[in-house]
């Protein structure tokens, strides 16, 4: 087999690039949470030290062989949801391995890191941990429903699977696919929030009141592991709604800018609410968001 | 002896034999019945195809054998996980009473299912599937308080369900004269419209019944949780399928040929989607770990009825794909449990809490047999799970791949709940001194979970004997390579990218995670954690295990209330009365006995015109 | 001594006359007599048995050619129904040596020969006022048999029998005294030449003389109050004489009569629904019983029901089954009552509550108990899935599809009382109280053994009974066939 090194460069370069560009957007978020809450916040790179300070940190305990496998468990999940996600249009450098999985696979993927971060928090036996993990499993099952839906909506439009055709297809400002199939993205939207896991869906890590629930056993190493694998995520799933509705991005200028504009929908959204309780946050999702997705999948199906 | 009956004469007599040894030589009967097992796996993998292999005639009836791919598939599926779960019988089970019943009733169940998969009339199948009912029946009751009334529960289930299919097979018998598979499949569709029509239904229920479709499951959880966990894997991983196995012949085979086909199978999908997506809500609310794993069974037949129903290539693929995955890694979770069960003596879910330390290898087959079932990359149930969607999506059921989907994600539920309960959290002081299993009950649940892993990877390898499974059933295979499926729009997936992918980047962020620091790393208890400055003294309770998803199940309100099972036990309940209240017209007096003789005798002559056409 | 059918009512009666006798001198000799009475008969039922399938033996007694004569028809029909009955009686005799362990043992073993004679008498008779007299014989000796054990549960039960027999008695004779009136002879051969001439009304008023008298012996509901009773205050060898001998007779002779008199559609239709009945209604009733003997009674009732169904379709076919299910229901039937014997022996109750975790102090009976229920049930590899399978396919040939799913329904009953006993027999009590160690003693294990080896044999390979059947069934559906026959033309 021969080695393909541009590619095998993507890659890296892609996972750099997420982790940066993750860690800024968190660090952006508390700025703009602050200025809203009429404070400074901290500097916008404040996560980006975060995590290289936790990383520079000595760890004296651990709980186990599983707490210990938590973190890198996340991280292994959400760089490959990351690899499989094609950055650019039309970019061979960036295409990454996207021909090999589809929306399915990413789907899935995309819980596993959750699923490991689960059982790392699990076998710390912090109850709060555990009450987080009941807590987001249960908003998971929530979300996923609208955000299957207004995939399948996809899906059955376009007839195809992949995100490469799906981004072929949004060729142009008006045939994106947030325009193609406006109830789709309702529901899509309404779920990322979900996904984002910002009020009011927070009450899975809840600070003051579960001590943030599932990493709160974590330090050093584990947590700054943990936290890099988040910063990763956060930009996968910006690209990946990007990639859906929003047509891609020819450039990274471009996908800094509609990421950038995307993630902003969840924390102003955030910012001005109060949390919901983890059965109204269920019931949320399978409300409104749910019978958009229905109505984007009967419309496609027509 | 390489023929079929060679298979059922080792099996059946090795059960005879076991029962006979149980009581002379004790220690070779479970080897015995192991090799046994193994011997006719080994038989079954080298048999020829041939659908016409053991020929004669009981009575009027022709009874024929034959080895078809499909039923090759089915009766290794039965060998290999029944020889795992006799093996791990032999320590499991050391020390318990009756062990000849136990191993003479469990080679019954796998002799009646080889003969299930070979026959080829339904006079046959019927026969060995009633030999498989009462066989488990005996096994459910073999210990356990509630035996009595869940094998009863069990058995007036399987007794629906097999007479069901016996009025098909009559009804069948006197329109075309004769039951063999060649002349049925053959002449299915020259009988009138409602034979047919009845006869598929009646079949599907009975075939339902023994896959645990709802509303026919009820007796499915209770069954699973107090059989022997050696037997519970074969119950949930091989029996059930036996119903998989006949609703294949039954759609493609027989209901292929009417009219009423479609609307059969849009039904069914259906009844398997609901059953999925329900089964799975009960599973993350059970407390007992072997009943949440029942109804988690409950819901991956739902899956592979699903498939089955679709009837598209791809769906049939992913059906039987599903079907022997799910043998591996539901009967490496039973085991798992099992292993839990002989060293803590309890499932209960509420009880058993932090075993991860203490028994390890257990554990991991836990998570490999959860993340399997969860159908999350890379292992085996994602590329299952990966055709069923896309079938279902490509063949236009857009409404129930949401179904299929949501069950499927809330399967993380219950699966994490699993897992969590009984290995990690809190290591209580009562199970201090609990110790791994030994070997011989590792070895079968470490080889489960492990097949699930190279399937997972190299799902080809499995898709190459279920294509000829399909080729049995008249449908061609869709598009696959050893690690590459296609959809029909083209898209594909590569299990050997994805793999690579997770196998590096886990192998880095592990190495850079361990390295670093190596040395500080210091184990803590599970009492040691952060606790708001609180320091928690030894006996406090901090599990978290108890009603653990109570807010999910508030979010879910009203959708658990109504209990199908509660609904037949009132049915049964009513009867049970009415039979109370009828077995009165025997009163015990003999005037009143006599006052019956004079009014049937007054009755006959008085309507002698009605009832005979005469007028006295 | 040539072996003729003969001997099949002289012997035991010579024997029934003997035993009391004989029994002053050595109680021992007379347990071995029926034995050596019962080897004989069956001997005689098996060596006879080809022949008569080749050429049916009609003996004729006091030197009167029929119709005129005594006489005594040996086809094949009462080929196999007295090597049936032969048979079980040499097993029952078998079980019965050491278990009727009270006196008096004469007395036992005397009825016990008057019951076999009397009903091989029913089945070899060409004459209906023999019938009439054997069915006397088998009915006062079943009464003091129901009476044996002397206790007042007992006598009761005997006494509603003698009541509602001799209902039955009066009855049967009132037909035969009917038909004598109306077409001049007694041969049952006679008869049914003549029959066609007598006028619409008295003959259906005979059938229903017929059906009353009969259906009380044959268990047809609501004839048969008496049953329960009988077959759970007798000792249990009797319930299973009762079960297995006593009923097949009297549907012998209720079948025989109806298919050579009463061959009208409507009477097999009415027998049908009767039969539909019994059965349900047995099964149900069944279900609650607190007392296992009582529950086998019901669940013979409803055999009995599924039997007579079987034979109202009237078919060549579906006869041959309902003669299977007959065998079937001998065999098993017997088993479930010997088993059960020892079972309330060993409990000491009647009760059904009380068998929990007997399974494990009495593996042997509590094997053939369950062998017996699963059998009963009609589950493979047991014999009774044949017969209920040929009934099953039979009944539908005939296009009565709503028969098959009430008998699977009725099965599914019979399946849920039946399997509530098994599963408290092999219930793993935790604290089994020590009970006297009392042993089943062998010839008690041998009896059941053998029936369980035949049950299980016959499961396996039904081929050689069902061949044997097949002109046994034809003989009865085909009565120009049995006047040729019984009349020597």
């Amino acid at each position: 087999m021969d080695i393909n090194w541009i590619k095998i460069l993507g890659l890296i370069v892609t996972v750099v690039m997420a982790f940066f560009t993750g860690a800024l957007y968190g660090g952006l978020a508390r700025v703009v949470t602050a200025r809203i809450q009429n404070r400074f916040g901290p500097p916008a790179l404040q996560n980006l030290f975060d995590i290289i300070k936790l990383y520079s940190k000595k760890t004296s305990i651990n709980h186990g062989w599983m707490q210990h496998l938590g973190p890198v468990w996340a991280i292994t999940a959400s760089t490959t949801t990351l690899l499989f996600i094609p950055i650019l249009r039309d970019s061979t450098f960036f295409t990454n391995l996207s021909f090999d999985g589809d929306l399915i696979f990413l789907m899935y993927i995309m819980v596993f890191g959750s699923l490991g971060m689960a059982l790392g928090a699990g076998q710390t036996g912090n109850p709060n941990s555990a009450i987080g993990v009941s807590r987001g499993l249960s908003q998971l099952v929530g979300y996923k429903v609208p955000f299957i839906l207004s995939l399948v909506a996809l899906m059955i439009q376009f007839q195809t699977t992949n995100l490469n055709d799906l981004l072929a297809v949004q060729d142009s400002f008006i045939h994106w696919n947030i325009f193609q199939s406006p109830f789709a993205f309702l529901a899509g939207i309404l779920a990322f929030l979900g996904m984002m896991g910002y009020k009011p869906f927070d009450i899975v890590f809840a600070p003051a009141e579960i001590a943030s629930g599932p990493p709160s056993e974590f330090g050093s190493k584990y947590l700054g592991m943990m936290l890099t694998s988040r910063s990763i995520f956060t930009f996968a799933k910006l690209v990946l709604f990007v990639n859906i509705f929003f047509g891609g991005a020819d450039n990274i200028f471009i996908l800094l800018i509609k990421t950038f504009l995307l993630y902003m929908i969840p924390l102003l959204i955030g910012i001005v609410n109060p949390r919901f309780r983890t059965e109204q946050a269920v019931r949320f999702f399978w409300g409104f968001p749910t019978a958009f997705g229905i109505i984007a999948v009967i419309l496609a199906a027509w | 002896m390489t023929s079929i009956t060679g298979i059922l004469g080792i099996t059946f007599g090795a059960a005879l034999l076991t029962f006979l040894l149980h009581h002379l030589v004790p220690k070779l009967r479970n080897i015995v019945a192991i090799l046994a097992v193994g011997a006719t796996g080994y038989i079954a993998w080298q048999m020829p195809i041939d659908s016409y292999m053991t020929h004669f005639t009981i009575g009027s009836f022709d009874i024929i054998w034959g080895n078809s791919e499909y039923s090759k598939l089915f009766a290794l599926l039965i060998s290999v996980l029944g020889f795992f779960a006799l093996i791990y019988s032999h320590d499991f089970m050391a020390g318990k009473k009756r062990l000849g019943y136990y191993y003479m009733n469990f080679l019954i169940a796998i002799g009646s299912m080889y003969g299930i998969v070979y026959s080829q009339d339904l006079i046959s199948l019927f026969f060995f599937w009633e030999i498989m009912t009462w066989s488990s029946f005996l096994l459910i009751i073999y210990c356990c308080k509630d035996s009595q009334q869940v094998g009863l529960k069990y058995f007036i289930f399987s007794a629906i369900g097999a007479y069901s299919i016996l009025i098909a097979l009559v009804l069948i018998y006197a329109n075309l004269g004769s039951v063999t598979f060649i002349k049925v499949f053959a002449q299915f569709g020259s009988m009138s419209f409602e034979v047919q029509l009845s006869s598929v239904i009646l079949l599907l229920i009975g075939f339902g019944v023994k896959s645990a479709i709802m509303p026919l499951h009820v007796w499915a959880p209770k069954s699973y949780a107090i059989s022997p966990s050696p037997f519970t894997a074969v119950f949930s991983g091989a029996l059930s399928k036996m119903g998989v196995f006949g609703i294949g012949i039954v759609l493609f085979k027989l209901a292929s040929q009417g009219g009423y086909y479609i609307y059969v199978k849009e039904i069914l999908a259906w009844i398997g989607g609901i059953t999925a997506l329900l089964a799975t809500f009960y599973a993350v609310f059970q407390t007992d770990a072997k009943k949440l794993l029942a109804y988690s069974s409950v819901g991956q037949l739902g899956y592979i009825v699903v498939g089955l129903a679709i009837g598209t290539p791809l769906s049939i693929m992913a059906a039987l794909f599903l079907a022997v995955l799910h043998a591996a890694f539901k009967g490496a979770l039973f085991l798992a449990t099992g292993a839990v069960y002989h060293r803590t003596g309890t499932t209960d879910m509420n009880e058993v809490s932090g075993l991860v330390r203490k028994m390890p290898y257990t554990f991991l087959t836990a998570l490999m047999g959860i993340i399997a079932v969860s159908g999350v990359p890379p292992l085996g149930g994602f590329a299952g799970k990966w055709m069923l969607y896309q079938s279902l999506i490509e063949s236009d059921h857009y409404f129930l791949v949401i179904v299929v989907f949501a069950s499927s994600t809330a399967a993380f539920l219950y699966l994490y709940r699993y897992i969590f309960s009984l290995f990690l959290g809190q290591e209580e002081k009562e199970f201090e001194d609990v110790k791994e299993v030994s070997w011989l009950m590792r070895i079968p649940m470490l080889t489960l979970v492990i097949f699930t892993l190279v399937v997972g990877v190299a799902p080809g390898l499995l898709l190459e004997p279920i294509s000829g499974a399909m080729g049995y059933l008249g449908v061609g295979a869709t598009q696959f390579e050893t690690t590459v499926i296609w959809n029909a729009w083209g898209n594909k997936i590569d299990m050997f990218t994805i793999m690579n992918s997770i196998g590096i980047l886990f192998g880095i962020a592990f190495v850079f995670i361990t390295v670093k620091g190596f040395k500080s790393g210091r184990y803590v208890t599970t009492k040691d954690i952060h606790t708001s400055g609180e320091v928690p003294t030894e006996n406090e309770n901090l599990t978290y295990a108890v009603d653990f998803y109570k807010p999910f199940e508030r979010a879910l309100g009203w959708v658990l209330k109504p209990s199908v099972d509660k609904f037949y036990n009132k049915i049964a309940t009513n009867l049970e009365h009415a039979f109370d209240h009828l077995r009165y017209i025997y009163t015990g007096n003999g005037q009143t006995y006599a006052m019956y003789v004079v009014i049937f005798l007054v009755i006959l002559i008085a309507f002698s015109e009605l009832i005979f056409g005469v007028k006295l | 001594m040539n072996i003729s059918p003969v001997h099949f009512i002289a012997v035991p009666l010579l024997a029934a006359f003997l035993i009391p006798i004989i029994g002053r001198f050595s109680k021992e000799f007379v347990k071995v007599i029926p034995g050596i009475v019962l080897l004989y008969l069956s001997y005689v039922a098996i060596s006879l048995f080809p022949v008569a399938l080749k050429t049916p033996i009609v003996e004729v007694l006091a030197g009167w050619k029929p119709p005129f004569g005594i006489s005594l028809v040996y086809g094949p029909l009462a080929a196999y129904l007295t090597a049936l009955i032969t048979l079980m009686g040499f097993v029952i005799w078998v079980y019965s040596y050491k278990f009727i362990i009270r006196e008096p043992i004469e007395k036992y073993y005397m009825l016990f020969m008057l019951l076999i004679t009397g009903s091989t008498g029913i089945i070899l008779t060409g004459d209906i006022f023999n019938m009439f007299v054997f069915l006397e014989i088998t009915a006062i000796a079943a009464y003091s048999l129901t009476a044996f054990l002397r206790d007042k549960d007992g006598a009761e039960a005997a006494f509603k029998y003698l009541l509602i027999g001799s209902f039955a008695s009066s009855f049967f004779l009132l037909a035969v005294m009917l038909l004598y009136a109306s077409t001049g002879t007694l041969n049952l051969a006679e008869i049914t030449s003549k029959i066609d001439s007598v006028a619409m009304s008295t003959r259906i008023l005979i059938l229903i003389l017929f059906l009353v008298g009969l259906g009380i012996e044959a268990e047809l509901f609501p004839l048969n109050g008496w049953a329960p009773d009988a077959y759970s205050q007798a000792p249990s060898p009797i319930g299973a004489i009762f079960g297995g001998i006593v009923v097949k007779a009297a549907i012998y002779a209720l079948m025989r009569l109806v298919f050579l008199l009463f061959n009208f559609s409507e009477v097999f239709h009415f027998l049908l629904i009767m039969g539909i009945i019994t059965m349900i209604v047995a099964e149900m009733s069944a279900m609650k019983q607190q007392q296992i003997k009582r529950m086998l009674a019901f669940s013979s009732i409803g055999q009995m029901g599924l039997v007579i169904i079987a034979f109202s379709v009237g078919t060549s076919d579906s006869v041959q089954a309902a003669l299977f299910q007959m065998f079937n229901h001998a065999v098993i039937k017997a088993l479930l009552f010997f088993a059960a014997g020892y079972l309330v022996f060993h409990s000491g109750s009647k009760k059904i509550s009380a068998l929990d975790g007997l399974g494990r102090d009495k593996p042997l009976t509590s094997f053939f108990f369950a062998l017996g229920a699963l059998a009963i049930i009609g589950l493979p590899p047991f014999a009774g899935f044949w017969s209920k399978l040929y009934i099953l396919i039979s009944v539908a040939d005939a296009g009565l599809i709503t028969a098959v799913v009430l008998v699977l329904i009725a099965s599914v009953i019979e399946a849920v009382y039946y399997l509530r006993v098994v599963s408290r027999l092999y219930f793993n009590k935790e604290s089994a109280q020590e009970t006297e160690v009392r042993r089943t003693p062998l010839t008690g294990l041998l009896a059941m053994g053998v029936l369980a080896l035949v049950i299980i044999v016959v499961g396996i390979y039904p081929d050689y009974i069902w061949n044997l059947l097949k002109p046994a069934a034809e003989e009865l559906v085909n009565k120009a066939e049995y006047i040729r026959i019984a009349l020597l033309k």
